[in-house]
């Protein structure tokens, strides 16, 4: 091949400037397409090898400047129309991709210099270990460019995935550096190419950020260098076809906290919602852990134990017993205890073994989390969560969370990621394989600031979700913001755009000063990618996402808007039975209490009866008139008990 | 530390008092090989030298070409007490279009040079190399045989040149600039699209105040063409121009003399080629190499031969 086509530049090795086993220098014609990140083959005497450009120098036989200035007489329009050009050289170092063969690892020899084919650069990032062959796991992440060529580049999902090493992190500056893009083409690319015999995989995305990740089910707007650019990468443009989105509700408890409230995308959005039971389990994530001490600690677990989701009995606190499934239920409790507490007068700083201050701690923490995840935390108890255990292959679930409190967003984080762990490590979530999108990673995993869970459990999944095949890609936009061996452990690194400052960081004094201002210059769709078969950092272009981007889907998808409180529960309604009048729902609300209410629809939704306004009405009206039933019962049992899944 | 016992600031200083013109490089920067002498010439422009300002200056229409050569030797033994000399002379002509320069044609010789008794005795260990014969006419003498395999291998070089100038000037309809004197070649001397440029002064054209005129040529200006007295039978007409202000420096500081063949010896061609010579004063050539007479565009064809040079 290196016959056909003529050499682009020739290496040259001085005492100063020698060739290593790891570096070389070489000249190329002045206007000869060779640029930073270029990746060539240096080809002599039986050895082949590849590098990458990371630096250039140009100057010509200038002694000093004042000769320029001496030779125009001072006047700078002049030296531009000086007869002759002076000689100039265009002096090239490239960092050693790969040597072929290995053994003896030996300077790199002073021969011609060839701009890399597509099988140069399959070779020299040693992709051909894992493209080729009847087990390929390549994926492909974006094109390498050059003088006129243009190649595929591949991730290894071993690499990428797990079990070898996982995670993908993106780093860049907001806007430009396309983060959230790339990491949508990425997950296409991945659900186009994971090869079969490396079993299943789902993606689960935070939407963290307004509209961000509100539209993957629907197609967005390509260029046809776009399409030519998928077609390339022998990918398919296509949007996500299987995506379920999840929001917990606004405060009121009917309408849902996100942007895609759109109705023609109703279908496939639904209520996130948990009991109370499902909050207490992460109570460690949301309480303060200065807070929390063992005595905290152990009443939180008394709680847990002995009285939420049970009956309670003490008749020295009340008659009957007591059945805490919601807040509310538990302020109930806490009354009794204290209202007890106070008639024992002196003698009461004491119950069951819990100090009083503990008590009013625990509670008071509680009620905090009640009031900041309030729309996230159902009133009966009963929880509509994420499928466990039903995940399918290429399913996309986006939890939005944009519009929730930070403590809340902790929290659902928090039991996302753990529930995800927990039924990987059974072996029973559905899929082999999930990837986490965390946008917005410097949040959640700061690099300074107080130990906290998410952070420390965002750390624990960079480090062993590997073994799992629970693989974290995160973004943020300064690398030096998160946490570093929450970055470090990600097998694979990316970079858009960056910031000059970020770049001044020592984190980044093995760039070289030429790739820095390559970053600091990179145009929207171009990366620069680290992964572990790559010796050196290398530039490539992806094409626009196949789906429909945050702000363009605000426009063509505008939000319904938000309903008072008897149009939202028959807008929810409607949604299970088209025919239902909205007037026909008002009527049945008058002079209902909206916590009533909210409990009915739940109950609704959940059943899904064939008659679901009747159905509605009947729980509404039971409640009204149910002295019969206890307190807080006067909801249908659930039937998929352990995970309010019921479909 | 020596402090310097003669201060020559203050000895400059006070010679300039004196009315004396000062000069300013060290001497044997600007001595030439030859010995100085004064060939009178043959004034043809004006009554008495003068100087004439040059219109400002205007680069050379393309295609233009620079021919220069350049040889370099090594004492490599004595045979007796004759010298055993690796002698290397090289020409080439660089043609500039669109302001690049780019390498035309080319001419290398490797010689041994000796007298043949010397050449005899290296015999085989120098296979392959040409030779070159020393005239035997006196007995060896280590100087003087050194000084003629000099002159050898000037004249060696010199035909590299002239070889190479005139295959240039029969492929091209363009001009040729030449490091040097026309008179070598009667073809050249004769050639109208061909310009010597002399940077020795070693024979000078003139004596008394027309010499003093000459050397005082200001900035940008030119003498009146003349005729210098030559030996050789080829005519060719030449005058006097000065580059770079001289004043404070050295009175041969950027002066060269530009030799042409006869009917380019018009005071309007003198102007016109003198704009265009004066033109290449930019790119200024690196310091040391004589810049101030040595045009850009001589100087990369004699980096390109040094760089090239096999031993
Ligand atoms: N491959 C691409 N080529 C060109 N432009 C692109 C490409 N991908 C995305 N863009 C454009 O770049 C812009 C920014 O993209 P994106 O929102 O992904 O950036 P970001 O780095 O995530 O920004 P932020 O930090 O604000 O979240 C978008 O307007 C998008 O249309
Ligand atoms: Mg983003």
């Amino acid at each position: 091949m290196s016959q056909d086509v003529p050499p682009l530049g020739q290496v040259v090795a001085t005492e100063l400037k020698p060739s290593t086993p790891h570096q070389f220098h070489f000249w190329t014609a002045r206007d000869a397409p060779m640029g930073i990140g270029a990746i060539v083959r240096v080809e002599h005497a039986g050895r082949v090898v590849f590098g990458v450009v990371t630096d250039g120098v140009a100057y010509s036989d200038l002694a000093t400047p004042m000769h320029a200035v001496i030779g125009a007489d001072g006047d700078p329009v002049a030296a531009g129309l000086e007869p002759s050009e002076r000689v100039e050289i265009r002096l090239f170092t490239a960092s050693v991709l790969r040597q072929m063969p290995e053994e003896p690892l030996q300077p790199v020899p002073l021969g011609p210099v060839w701009l890399a084919s597509d099988q140069d650069v399959a070779l020299a990032l040693r992709m051909d270990a894992y493209t080729a062959g009847d087990r390929p796991t390549g994926i492909p992440v974006g094109l390498y460019a050059a003088g006129g060529l243009e190649s595929p580049v591949y991730l290894d999902c071993d690499f990428l995935l797990g079990p070898e090493a996982a995670h993908l992190n993106i780093t860049g500056v907001s806007g430009l550096a396309t983060k959230t893009s790339a990491v949508e083409f990425m997950l296409g690319s991945i659900f186009g190419t994971f090869p079969r015999h490396k079993g299943s995989v789902a993606a689960l995305c935070f939407n963290v950020k307004g509209p961000d990740l509100c539209f993957l089910d629907q197609p967005g707007a390509l260029s046809d260098e776009d399409r030519r650019q998928y077609a390339r990468l022998g990918l398919r443009p296509e949007p996500f076809e299987d995506v379920h989105y999840y929001a917990p509700f606004k405060p009121d408890g009917v309408n849902l906290n996100t942007l895609r409230t759109h109705e023609a995308l109703a279908a496939n959005t639904q209520p996130l919602v948990w009991g109370l039971r499902e909050v207490l389990d992460y109570a460690e994530v949301v309480l303060n852990r200065d807070d929390v001490d063992a005595k905290a600690d152990a009443f939180i677990d008394f709680l847990a134990e002995r009285v939420v989701g049970r009956e309670y009995q003490d008749d020295m606190l009340r008659g009957k017993p007591f059945l805490v499934q919601s807040f509310a239920d538990l302020e109930v409790f806490f009354r009794a205890i204290f209202d007890f507490m106070e008639v024992l007068g002196k003698g009461g700083e004491v119950w069951k073994t819990h100090h009083l201050a503990t008590i009013r701690k625990v509670r008071n923490r509680l009620s905090n989390i009640s009031t900041r995840s309030k729309g996230l935390v159902t009133d009966d108890g009963v929880a509509q969560d994420l499928p466990w255990g039903a995940f399918a292959d290429r399913s996309v679930h986006v939890v939005d969370v944009a519009g929730l409190d930070p403590l809340a967003q902790d929290l659902v984080f928090a039991r996302v990621v753990s529930k995800l762990r927990e039924h990987l490590e059974r072996r029973d979530l559905g899929v082999d394989h999930v990837v986490v999108f965390v946008d917005e990673l410097n949040k959640y995993a700061p690099a300074d600031g107080a130990e906290t869970y998410v952070r420390k459990m965002l750390l624990d999944l960079s480090e062993r979700g590997r073994y799992l095949g629970l693989v974290l890609f995160a973004a943020q936009q300064f690398r030096s913001q998160v946490q570093r061996r929450v970055v470090g452990n990600a097998g694979t690194a990316v970079f858009g755009r960056m910031d000059m400052d970020e770049l001044a960081m020592p984190a980044y004094a093995t760039l070289s000063p030429a790739i820095k201002i390559k970053l600091a210059t990179l145009p929207k769709g171009e990366l620069m990618v680290r992964h572990p078969h790559f010796t050196q950092p290398i530039f490539v272009r992806f094409p626009r996402p196949a789906v429909l981007g945050g702000r363009e889907g605000i426009e063509r998808f505008p939000p319904g808007p938000e309903l008072p409180f008897a149009g939202a529960v028959a807008r929810q309604l409607r949604r299970l039975d088209r025919r239902i009048a909205p007037s026909a729902v008002e009527a049945l609300l008058e002079g209902r209490r909206e916590d009533d209410v909210r409990r009915a629809l739940s109950a609704t939704r959940r059943e899904r009866p064939a008659d679901p306004l009747a159905f509605f009405s009947a729980c509404l009206g039971r409640r009204v008139n149910g002295e019969v039933v206890g307190p807080r019962r006067g909801v249908p049992a659930v039937k998929h008990g352990d995970d309010g899944y019921g479909i | 530390m020596v402090r310097s016992l003669v201060n020559l600031i203050h000895l400059r200083r006070a010679l300039a008092v004196r009315g004396l013109t000062l000069a300013g490089s060290a001497l044997d920067s600007q001595a030439g090989r030859e010995e100085g002498r004064i060939r009178p010439a043959r004034l043809l422009e004006d009554a008495s030298l003068a100087w004439h300002p040059v219109p400002p200056p205007a680069p050379w229409p393309d295609p233009v070409a620079f021919l220069d050569g350049v040889q370099r030797s090594v004492l490599l033994a004595y045979a007796g007490a004759a010298p055993l000399v690796l002698g290397d002379a090289a020409a080439a002509v660089r043609e500039r279009r669109a302001r690049r320069l780019a390498g035309v044609l080319q001419a290398r010789r490797v010689l041994l040079i000796g007298r043949p008794a010397a050449l005899e005795a290296a015999g085989p260990a120098v296979g392959g190399v040409d030779t070159l014969a020393l005239p035997t006419d006196e007995p060896p003498h280590p100087g003087r045989d050194l000084a003629n395999a000099g002159r050898a291998l000037d004249r060696v070089r010199g035909a590299l040149e002239r070889s190479l100038g005139e295959q240039y000037r029969r492929r091209s309809a363009g001009w040729l600039l030449v490091d040097g004197p026309l008179t070598e070649s009667p073809l050249w001397a004769a050639d109208s699209h061909l310009v010597g440029i002399a940077r020795s002064h070693a024979t000078l054209p003139f004596d008394g105040p027309d010499l003093e005129r000459f050397l005082h040529l200001p900035a940008a200006h030119r003498t009146s063409v003349y005729q210098p007295e030559t030996r050789s039978v080829s005519p060719v007409l030449e005058w006097a121009l000065r580059l770079w202000p001289w004043e404070g420096k050295d009175i041969f500081h950027g002066l060269v003399r530009v030799q042409v063949a006869p009917e380019n010896g018009t005071p309007e061609r003198a102007d016109l080629i003198s704009r265009r010579i004066l033109a290449e004063r930019a790119p200024l050539s690196p310091a040391g190499d004589g810049w101030d007479r040595l045009l850009y565009g001589m100087h990369t064809v004699q980096r390109f031969l040094r760089a090239s040079t096999p031993y």
